[in-house]
């Protein structure tokens, strides 16, 4: 009976995926064909958890006509959740099994917070039809430990540089294709503009170690590596110190910004004219439009690219984005199955390329568009990397080390000591 | 039996946590047991690693100095904006409760976001007005970067969020003084200063003790102020205090173990702390 | 005369602390009426001169009195019961002398001091067990617990300042001993008892962490949890929006204050023990 009901479920999902690719999304014919057999699962309300904005309503409308559509009966419930406080709130629903939601999006350096202590549903057998190895692989990773896999991914996003285009004229400055152009660059902004008070030829805050992590990985540098099972701070390795060092100069000689302050509302100093460049995720062009955030005037000055790297392809730039899970203590296991197959049918996922962010699946990318937004998008996600896959990292984050590094570095102080000293933080907490 | 209902609730509510609580400390108890895992009992590793921990130890000392001066500048100001109230007529005194109260009903959300904006380096209000009073090094000037700082500015937030409490509730004790007790005093001769100490401060000591009490144990605590000044800047570091070390240990992450540890050892320093007061407040119950 | 011309001065400082003391507030009013470009810009704005209502506008689609109803019924449970439970404790420590009842007040006060950051995982067990997730019930449970000890304290002080023949003469006329406290001793209480309703209010109304795990349906928020939600709506935070909606919160807080303000002054001085 199990075996057979997966069997039908499985082909329920080939021929969506198959009439997706076709393109015109008919696939009303199919779920009739399970209620004949009698394999559908029992009908049930099934609560879905997304976070913030990303997924915009109207693919929600989509998702529940659609999950609703194939199985009769059942309906599906989006619920929004915010980030803030949302491991709290995983940690005591998703252990409950009258409130636990059925489908829940995690963060990705979330992901194997939960993903280790049976709090998800094994999707290992599921992943080939979810997309396999077309799938964001470091978001895969992100959501398997002991060889299974627990959550898949859902949508990424990375920073590209948003730049002024009349500042770039006027000191004679062509768009860089090198890391070293780059830099040059924004020193010569900074020089150039002068009487700007606060004026920013990279934006770049204090306690920004997200976006200056892609100084630090150009130069070959990382955060910590993994040896022999043990994972050890790597930051005053020589490699990472050339990349620090470059942060420190792009601290005191590029950035007008708070040198202790943090990466939100950048469009604030934009705006204002105070920035020549900063490393910003896409979204923000949607504020910069926004007439009562942004400066829907200054867009016709503002263009985009992917930071270059050293040697003229996209620098590695920190990689955010999102995975997608199924609750162990779920009493729908099989509905939550077959909406997980539906978010990640191309054609949910391909509306998400439509909304300017990177879908789950490699091969859909080109849903991104062509204009120079999504030219930056792609080529930035190409060496896009994440955090160190380390079981505690979550802790690291969590205890600020990267920050108060940061900080101090833009404050000028001795780059190599303060190096080790966040090599030994770090090693203790991932010890 | 006129007891029994706030006792129930309280054994109700707070009974079975706590004794959780107390088993917790006493366990490696993660994520990984909130989701049905056999937590492991570690006898007392958690209390080791936390008195073991050098840097707890500074950060409790920064705590015991910041919470100190925090609950003496909140008694001094609430006290005196207590007395104020008693002295002046209807409208003035309408008008600070409601200035007092507004500030104490702002949502936190709010209020902390607004001291930020206040606060900030590049588009700060208290800059901008320096700044044109021709202060000029404080363009640009950042309030959190320095330590010492950080924590005036901290405490200007934690005193501004806590006098109104004090203010109403020795307010409220002020009103139950008799008048006529001031009327005697004041045809005995003695100054206002000497009425205040002899007749006032006596009668509202119950009232005084307990809400002293209640600043050092909240201003001991104090999280959420910290916690979101160091996301605005500063260096974590050197800021912490007891609530966001705690929280920064691992709380975040789920180390529940260790934060249940971190709790008892707490409220064993709260304790030791507050002796001297709750000593005084028992020795008033035996009168 | 000397009096008057001290009490004008007084009366002016009061006004001046008032006024100060109000800024961060009014800077929130302010806030609430202008565009996010005008709120964080070189050159501050101070008078919201031009300013917009669309923050209202979109705090008020969003489900804003849905949410206002749950916040009142938890934080009425709470108030209500908070003050009536303390009460009636306060009145068995003060009045009378039994076994347990310095062990009791101790006990009240050690709860005080235990840190509750990570209390909130046990509690949610709790009311699972229960039954009581998402349920105004379960949630006012907790505030109760969570303000009733400071609440005991608070008016069992006020109770020892209340004199004791009070009591008892109404005794005389014939009243039960319950009826004695209920009509002579709750009212002489007015002051402290506004002044721990008030307190019992605020930390009900403003809770974020307990409610954030025990009301996870959407249609069981919280106004804290509501707030927040402004500040991912739009991937930058609408601040307008988290200032108007602020504005919303207080203004209930505020319009309870001045329906109980005047009972803060007609306690012993101006009541009973004259007459």
């Amino acid at each position: 009976m199990n075996r057979a009901l997966r069997l039908t479920a499985g082909l329920a999902a080939a021929a969506l995926a198959l009439s997706a690719c076709g393109g015109d999304g008919d696939d009303s014919t199919e779920p009739a064909a399970d209620a004949e057999n009698g394999g559908t699962p029992e009908p049930a309300d099934i609560r879905l958890w997304l976070n913030g904005p990303d997924t915009p309503q109207s693919m929600r409308d989509w998702l529940v006509a659609e999950f609703e559509q194939q199985n009769p009966g059942s309906t599906l419930t989006i619920e929004e959740q915010q980030w803030e406080g949302l491991v709290d709130r995983l940690t005591t629903s998703l252990g409950s099994e009258s409130e636990t939601p059925d489908v829940v999006e995690v963060g990705n350096t979330q992901a194997p917070t939960f993903t280790t202590i049976g709090a998800f549903t094994d999707i290992t057998d599921l992943v080939p039809e979810l997309g396999g190895d077309d799938l964001l692989q470091g978001f895969v990773e992100a959501g398997s430990a002991d060889d299974k896999t627990y959550a898949v991914p859902l949508y990424a996003g990375s920073s590209y540089v948003f730049y002024r285009k009349d500042l770039f004229a006027a000191s004679g400055i062509e768009v860089p294709t090198t890391m070293q152009e780059f830099v040059d660059a924004a020193v010569k902004l900074k020089q150039d503009n002068a009487s700007v008070p606060n004026f920013s030829g990279f934006w770049l805050p204090g306690q920004d170690w997200r976006d200056g992590a892609a100084f630090l990985w150009d130069a070959g540098g990382e955060f910590a590596v993994e040896e022999n099972g043990e994972w050890t701070g790597a930051l005053s390795a020589p490699e990472s110190q050339e990349g620090l060092q470059l942060v420190q100069r792009l601290f005191t000689e590029a950035s007008g910004a708070p040198k202790d302050g943090n990466e939100a509302d950048g469009h604030v100093p934009f705006c204002a004219g105070e920035v020549g460049m900063m490393l910003r995720p896409g979204w923000l062009r949607g504020s910069l439009e926004d007439p009562e955030i942004g400066c829907p005037d200054m867009m016709p000055n503002v263009g985009v690219f992917a930071l270059p790297g050293s040697d003229g392809e996209p620098a590695p730039v920190l990689l955010g984005g999102s995975n997608i899970a199924i609750s162990a203590k779920s009493p729908n296991q099989e509905l939550a199955a077959n909406l997980l197959r539906i978010i990640m049918s191309d054609e949910f996922q391909s509306q998400y390329a439509e909304n300017g962010l990177t879908p789950a699946k490699v091969s859909l990318a080109d849903g991104l568009g062509t204009d120079e937004f999504a030219a930056a998008t792609v080529e930035a996600v190409t060496n896009a990397k994440l955090t160190p896959a380390a079981a505690n990292w979550a802790t690291v984050e969590g205890s600020r080390v990267l920050e108060d590094l940061f900080v101090a570095i833009a404050n000028g102080g001795d780059v190599q000591q303060l190096a080790e000293d966040a090599d030994a933080a770090i090693a203790d907490q991932l010890g | 039996m006129l007891l029994l209902p706030a006792l129930a609730i309280l054994v109700a509510a707070l009974g079975y946590p706590l004794y959780r609580q107390a088993v917790m400390s006493f366990q490696e108890y993660g994520l990984a047991q909130q989701f049905g895992q056999p937590p492991e009992w570690v006898g007392l590793d958690n209390y080791v690693t936390l008195v073991t921990d050098s840097y707890l130890w500074t950060v409790i000392v920064r705590s015991v100095l910041f919470c100190f001066a925090n609950a003496a500048i909140t008694m001094v100001i609430g006290v005196a904006l207590a007395v104020l109230m008693t002295l002046v007529g209807r409208g003035p005194r309408l008008m600070l409760q409601i200035g007092l109260l507004l500030a104490w009903a702002m949502p936190h959300l709010a209020s902390l976001t607004v001291w930020q904006w206040l606060f900030d380096s590049q588009y700060g209000v208290i800059n901008w007005l320096l700044l044109n009073l021709g202060f000029e090094q404080f363009a640009g000037h950042s309030w959190l970067i320095d330590q010492l700082s950080f924590f005036v500015v901290a405490t200007v937030i934690v005193v501004w969020m806590s006098v109104p409490f004090v203010a109403f509730a020795v307010y409220a004790g002020l009103t139950q003084v008799p008048g006529e007790l001031y009327e005697a005093a004041q045809i005995d001769g003695a100054s206002a200063w000497a009425r205040f100490r002899t007749v006032t401060v006596p009668l509202v000591r119950p009232v005084l003790l307990i809400v002293m009490l209640l600043q050092i144990i909240w201003d001991l605590k104090v999280f959420t102020q910290i916690f979101v000044l160091q996301d605005a800047g500063g260096i974590t570091a050197q800021t912490n205090l007891i609530g966001t070390y705690i929280y920064r240990l691992g709380l975040g992450e789920g180390e529940f173990g260790l934060a249940a540890a971190a709790s008892w050892f707490v409220l064993l320093l709260t304790v030791v702390l507050s002796l001297y007061y709750v000593r005084v407040l028992i020795r008033e119950e035996e009168l | 005369m000397r009096t008057r011309t001290r009490q004008r001065t007084f009366g002016a400082l009061a006004v001046v602390i008032a006024l100060i003391w109000m800024f961060p507030v009014y800077w929130m009013l302010n806030s609430s009426f202008l565009p996010y470009n005008r709120i964080r810009a070189a050159e501050p704005t101070f008078l919201p001169l031009n300013g917009t209502l669309s923050a209202y506008g979109r705090v008020f689609d969003s489900n804003f009195f849905d949410t206002l109803r749950i916040s009142a019924m938890v934080t009425g449970i709470t108030v209500v019961a908070a003050l009536l439970f303390a009460f009636l404790a306060a009145l068995a420590l003060s009045r009378f002398r039994f076994r347990g009842r310095r062990s009791f007040i101790l006990a009240v006060l050690i709860i005080q001091m235990i840190p509750a950051e990570g209390l909130f995982i046990s509690q949610f067990k709790l009311l699972e067990g229960w039954q009581l997730l998402n349920s105004v019930v379960g949630l006012s449970l907790l505030y109760i617990a969570a303000v009733v000890p400071f609440t005991i304290w608070m008016l069992r002080g006020f109770v020892n300042g209340v004199p004791r023949e009070l009591e008892e003469a109404a005794l005389v006329d014939g009243c039960s001993r319950l009826q004695a406290f209920f009509r002579i001793t709750f009212p002489l209480l007015a002051p402290g008892l506004v002044a721990s309703g008030v307190y019992a209010f605020l930390q009900a109304w403003n809770e974020f962490t307990l409610s954030l795990v025990i009301m996870t349906r959407p249609e069981n928020m919280t106004l804290p949890l509501w707030l927040r939600s402004f500040t991912e709506a739009n991937r930058v935070s609408d601040w307008a929006g988290i200032m108007a909606g602020s504005v919303l919160v207080a203004v209930p807080v505020m319009i309870f204050f001045l329906l109980v303000q005047h009972r803060m002054t007609s306690g012993l001085v101006s009541g009973a023990v004259k007459g």
